[in-house]
């Protein structure tokens, strides 16, 4: 499973999230591109008080740079994580609900 | 375009209240239309984020012109998250400024705590990115607890600094009987003393208990009206001088540089423009402390302070009361209280009654030049206002 940047056909921005006009040129007409599943990890938080959907006491949270520049919030599963480490992605299930299971990103150290 | 004044301003206490939404949207109104000496308005706006949601009631402007036979004004309802109230407060300005509206009454309003706090962290969160921050379990808590290590790590920023923030806003919220928390705390209780860690744990880190902002019911009202009108209702001229309102994008992640907040500059040049006044000549301000790191990121952006000396004033006490510019006398979100939708709308009664001169003991001794900052969602959307009196 991936999680998809969508790359501008006219300038080449990969916007992350999507968004109907391009963020750079504010042209409408992209290509989907897989992201990649290495970067660095930007900025972290080990949060403690969670929405109702999570039933763990505590998890981290991540702002990570992918190798291609384009960056991206995720799940951190590392103990001790530091500013500047390399981590990895895999795609998995990162929250469920009543009706629904929702797929993104869980990064661990590369 | 025509001058716009505050004739009249009421607030509830910002803490839990246990009645209706359409009364705490109510009470405040009452208060201003009574301290402005007014029976009636052309126009009403109501602040709110979370009526649908947490109280089970759409439509909150019919209710409430209605709760204080104010019809048949019109009435609308605005909802920009937590820019809610000073949102209104700006379509407010816009009425009567354009010649449309001679008084038109702002009410703020929000009841958070009928949910319970599972719930409120939902909603709350739902301000975020529906794809790309939402589905992780990503917080307003966690956006600025990212952040905050960002700041800590360019800047120097420590956790003393952010402790500082909040003594500074629980002492200030002592000397008003409207704010939430009563509750004086000291460095050596949340920070330096041996029970520090248990006072005050981690919630996002590097933020902590104290760090954030509480979960608050509350309400706060403005009259605004034009010159004409203000001169014959013979309350203290205070003129609403400036308006701005810059967005960012919706993602935090997606900006060039995520320790800036430029959304805050943009609004803040506006207001000032607008008013025809700097920075440096505003005698009191009131910044969005929903976390204490902001307070000292407002307090760069908004023009009072270099980039990356904000903490720096913060420990010389320039943002005291009695220091060079007083932050947040009102204990600010931090200890004042955060009832979403109506923060704005508090903000502004905060400045009118300091530039009338009303604020007991917290009184900046006089102040003529105000200014707001009401901060949406995590920077992503953010509308400051700028006041003076007159006369
Ligand atoms: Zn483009």
């Amino acid at each position: 499973m991936e999680i998809y940047g969508y790359q501008c056909s006219k300038c080449g921005h990969i916007n992350y999230p999507n968004r109907t006009l391009c963020g750079k040129c504010k042209n409408n007409a992209f290509v989907p591109v897989p992201l990649p599943k290495a970067g660095k990890l930007l900025t972290f938080t080990r949060l403690s008080t969670l929405p109702g959907d999570f039933d763990v006491p505590e998890m981290t949270l991540g702002i990570v740079e992918l190798s291609n520049g384009v960056r991206v919030t995720g799940q951190v599963e590392i103990p001790k994580p530091k500013m500047g480490m390399a981590v990895e992605s895999t795609v998995q299930v990162v929250r469920k609900d009543e009706y629904n299971k929702y797929y993104g990103m869980v990064f661990r150290a590369k | 375009m025509r001058e716009v004044y505050v004739v009249g301003i009421g607030i509830t206490s910002f803490s839990r209240l246990e009645y209706p939404l359409v009364e705490i949207a109510g009470y405040p109104a009452m208060m201003a239309l009574k301290d402005a000496g007014l029976s009636s308005v052309d126009h009403v706006y109501v602040a709110n984020m979370g009526a649908g949601r947490l109280n089970k009631q759409t439509g909150l402007a019919s209710a409430v012109v209605d709760h204080l036979a104010l019809t048949p004004a019109g009435a609308e309802a605005i909802e920009n998250g937590p820019a809610s109230g000073a949102s209104a407060i700006k379509q407010g300005y816009m009425a009567v400024a354009s010649g449309l509206h001679d008084t038109v009454l702002v009410t703020g309003a929000e009841r958070m705590r009928a949910a319970n706090s599972l719930e409120t962290t939902d909603f709350v969160a739902t301000l975020t990115h529906p794809l790309a921050e939402y589905i992780y379990g990503v917080t307003l808590p966690s956006l600025a607890g990212m952040f905050t290590r960002l700041y800590m790590d360019k800047y120097g920023v420590t956790s003393r600094h952010l402790s500082m923030v909040a003594v500074k806003a629980h002492a200030n919220a002592m000397l008003n009987p409207f704010a939430h928390l009563h509750e004086l705390i000291t460095m050596d209780g949340i920070e330096d003393g041996p029970d520090a860690g248990t006072n005050n744990p981690m919630v996002a880190d590097p933020l902590r208990f104290y760090d954030c902002c509480p979960v608050s019911d509350g309400g706060a009202c403005l009259i605004l009206a034009t010159g004409e009108v203000a001169k014959k209702l013979k309350k203290p001229m205070v003129r609403l001088a400036g308006v701005g309102q810059a967005t960012d994008t919706h993602a935090v992640h997606e900006r060039k540089d995520p320790t800036e907040v430029t959304a805050v500059r943009l609004a803040a040049q506006q207001a000032f423009g607008m008013a025809g006044f700097k920075p440096s000549q505003v005698d009191v301000a009131e910044l969005h402390d929903a976390f204490t790191i902001l307070e000292i990121v407002e307090s760069e952006e908004a023009g009072f302070f270099k980039k990356g000396e904000g903490h720096k004033a913060l420990e010389k006490g320039l943002t005291k009361i009695g220091g060079q510019i007083p932050i947040n006398t009102s204990g600010g979100l931090k200890a004042k209280g955060h009832p979403v939708g109506a923060t704005g709308v508090g903000q502004a009664h905060e400045i009118v009654l300091q530039l009338r001169g009303e604020a007991g003991a917290r009184q900046v001794k006089g102040a003529k030049r105000g200014f707001t900052c009401n901060f949406g969602g995590f920077g992503n959307n953010v509308v400051c206002l700028a006041f003076q009196r007159e006369g």
